[in-house]
């Protein structure tokens, strides 16, 4: 057992590579345009978004929690730098700082109002989910801010690396080594985790667990926050329906990437690269499945299918995991 | 006197009571015939979709493929008397049958996998709904056989509507159910503590799959009766329930962790959520406004039923000192 490299092949992240990598293989033999420069650089923009929602709901999923306001609160943030920009001409720079205290402060009311009731935050997120959409569509009158500084909006449809690829990944990326960085390093990080592990051995080592589950969700807002704008740059316009309904085109690969990465549901646990890992199967399979042209309508069903089988194969693999060390 | 003010519908009864008195007193258009007979149709329909997400929070968890089953069993319904102009007795049938299916997916991966309800019914949300979109393609149907929408529409005697029938039915049953029966009660168990209810010999594989079953069949119900007010199958049926269905049972005094649901203060919920929908409208607000509302008022519940849990609490600690 003190061999690193079978470690390393019984985690979740290592099965997810395979997978990935299988995906791809699949993929590029199976379809035309897969591999087009064109292809990859639409990937790469959706993959993006769909890294910093997973990791929006990771964040607050390390408390044992979930947050089902997360497409509500980035659209409303995004609106609100929409507004910023258009009606009130701030500059950018200063735009995004008030989007990402907007969100992060939204966050706040989350995990204040979790904190304080004892409710679990599947309902209080439920009503703050209804409340800010609500507000949100009430003040914009459902219009959209289509007149961004063209500066915005071009760094949104920019074009790196032989034009493969979209800087929107990057900023997702660099947020993940961020990420990775703060819970692994960090006195604040490792008390997030301690936090969510075991909310009394944390109490009673001096953390102050309350604290630590309202700075997830503040951290939740400000990662939705994030998306929200890098969202708005990618489609050029804030736009009130941009998440669907309530925000609920957010809600699958927000669950799915960190579920697929192995974050633990009953919190405690995070895995920065295993959610960017299940971001990037979810949309592989989401882009591929459009190529193989099983029809629009059925993609949803599968992507439910997939969900399904990923969780009960992580399942089989703890299960086998534990059976093997009980044996040996 | 002091056994009523504990139970949990007493306090929403008179809520009901007086705020209807009020919005009445305000704008008497709140009590014209056609005004009930709309609040009865949206009742009549929240009813059973509130019931079917409160048995799934009396064992503590949650389903969030109700609305996914509504659709789909609509659908199904409308479809198979359309496409295969099927009679509406069999359609019903298997409209149930594809409720109970559904129902015991759920439960039945949800029990055998030990994997949180939330994930799997959000898996199975999707799959539901994209079966439906798959099927229908996003088209409705509207060849309705003419039974149904008298069924929808027609009025019994006064403002008062056939579909509320069914909801009515389904409500005592559901009462009885979780009061009189030892399956009820044994699922309340469960709710409450999951290993004790197990050493008292109940089993959850059982207890877990029933549950999800009857979420499933009122969830159809509540799919058909949405079809009959409609009168049409539409591929979007559903969509829309996911928050009013936690809302009544979460103002109804239902404990999300399980072991505690009341199925008239849930009633009541559903009748208080309607009543303020209604209202806003006829104080002419604008209709962004009710869905803010709805919010507020799930916090203010959730609020409440803390506070009065804390008293409980620190009335037992006095208790337990003596």
């Amino acid at each position: 057992m003190n061999n690193k490299i079978p470690n390393f092949v019984k985690t979740n992240q290592f099965g997810l590579l395979i997978l990935v990598i299988v995906f791809i293989c699949i993929f590029s033999f199976s379809t035309d345009g897969f591999t087009s420069r064109f292809n990859i650089y639409a990937l790469s923009r959706v993959v993006a978004l769909d890294i910093m929602i997973g990791l929006a709901m990771m964040v607050v999923i390390l408390t044992g929690g979930l947050n089902l306001s997360l497409g509500a609160l980035g659209v409303s943030a995004a609106m609100f730098g929409g507004w910023c920009m258009e009606s009130m001409g701030i500059p950018i720079s200063l735009t995004i700082i008030l989007v990402l205290a907007f969100g992060s402060f939204l966050g706040w009311i989350n995990g204040f109002v979790t904190v304080r009731t004892g409710v679990h935050s599947f309902i209080v997120t439920l009503a703050t989910m209804s409340i800010y959409f609500g507000f949100m569509t009430l003040l914009t009158e459902a219009e959209a801010f289509r007149k961004l500084p063209e500066a915005f909006t071009d760094f949104g449809s920019l074009k790196l690396f032989n034009k493969y690829i979209s800087p929107l990944l990057i900023i997702s990326v660099l947020t993940c080594f961020v990420l990775y960085y703060i819970f692994k390093y960090t006195d604040i990080g490792r008390k997030l985790i301690a936090a969510g592990a075991n909310p009394d051995a944390a109490e009673l080592s001096g953390i102050s667990v309350d604290r630590m589950f309202i700075y997830c969700h503040m951290l939740s807002g400000f990662l939705a926050a994030l998306a929200g704008i890098m969202l708005t740059a990618r489609i050029g316009a804030a736009i009130p329906s941009m998440a669907g309904h309530l925000g609920f085109d957010w809600l699958l690969p927000a669950f799915l990437a960190p579920v697929l990465g192995g974050t633990l549901l009953s919190g405690g646990k995070v895995t920065v690269f295993g959610t960017m890992l299940g971001a990037i199967l979810v949309t592989l399979i989401n882009n591929g499945l459009y190529l193989i042209d099983v029809g629009e309508f059925w993609v949803r069903f599968f992507l439910g299918i997939i969900l399904l089988g990923a969780v009960l194969l992580d399942r089989a693999r703890e299960y086998f995991t534990v059976k093997n060390s009980i044996v040996s | 006197m002091s056994a009523l003010l504990k139970k949990d519908w007493f306090g929403l009864g008179l809520v009901l009571i007086f705020g209807s008195i009020l919005i009445s007193l305000f704008k008497p258009a709140f009590i014209s015939p056609f005004n009930l007979y709309v609040l009865m149709l949206s009742v009549s329909l929240m009813l059973v979709v509130a019931m079917s997400q409160m048995i799934i929070i009396a064992i503590g968890q949650m389903n969030l493929s109700v609305g996914a089953i509504g659709g789909l069993v609509a659908i199904s319904f409308t479809g198979l008397m359309e496409v295969y102009s099927m009679s509406i007795l069999p359609a019903v049938l298997i409209g149930l049958l594809i409720g109970l299916a559904c129902g015991f997916i759920n439960g039945y991966i949800t029990v055998k996998t030990g994997i949180s309800a939330f994930i799997i019914t959000l898996a199975t949300l999707y799959i539901f709904k994209g079966m439906n979109l798959g099927i229908t393609e996003a088209q409705p149907f509207y060849e309705i056989p003419e039974a149904v929408k008298f069924f929808g529409n027609a009025k019994i005697f006064g403002p008062i509507p056939y579909l509320v029938i069914i909801p009515i039915i389904i409500t005592v049953l559901m009462w009885i159910l979780m009061n009189r029966t030892s399956l009820g009660r044994y699922m309340l168990a469960y709710g409450n503590n999951v290993q004790s209810s197990e050493l008292i010999g109940i089993s959850s594989t059982k207890i877990v799959i029933y549950a999800h079953v009857v979420s499933g069949l009122l969830a159809a119900i509540g799919g058909m009766l949405v079809v009959c007010r409609l009168q049409l199958g539409t591929p979007n049926i559903g969509d829309s329930w996911l928050l009013p269905s936690f809302a009544a049972p979460v103002i109804g005094g239902a404990i999300l962790a399980g072991g505690k649901v009341d199925v008239i203060a849930t009633a009541f919920g559903v009748i208080l959520v309607s009543i303020i929908s209604q209202a806003l409208v006829i104080f002419k607000i604008d209709p962004f406004f009710v869905q803010i509302f709805l919010g507020f008022m799930i916090l203010l519940a959730v609020f409440i039923n803390r506070y009065r849990e804390y008293r409980e609490e620190r009335r037992t600690k006095v208790f337990s000192d003596e």
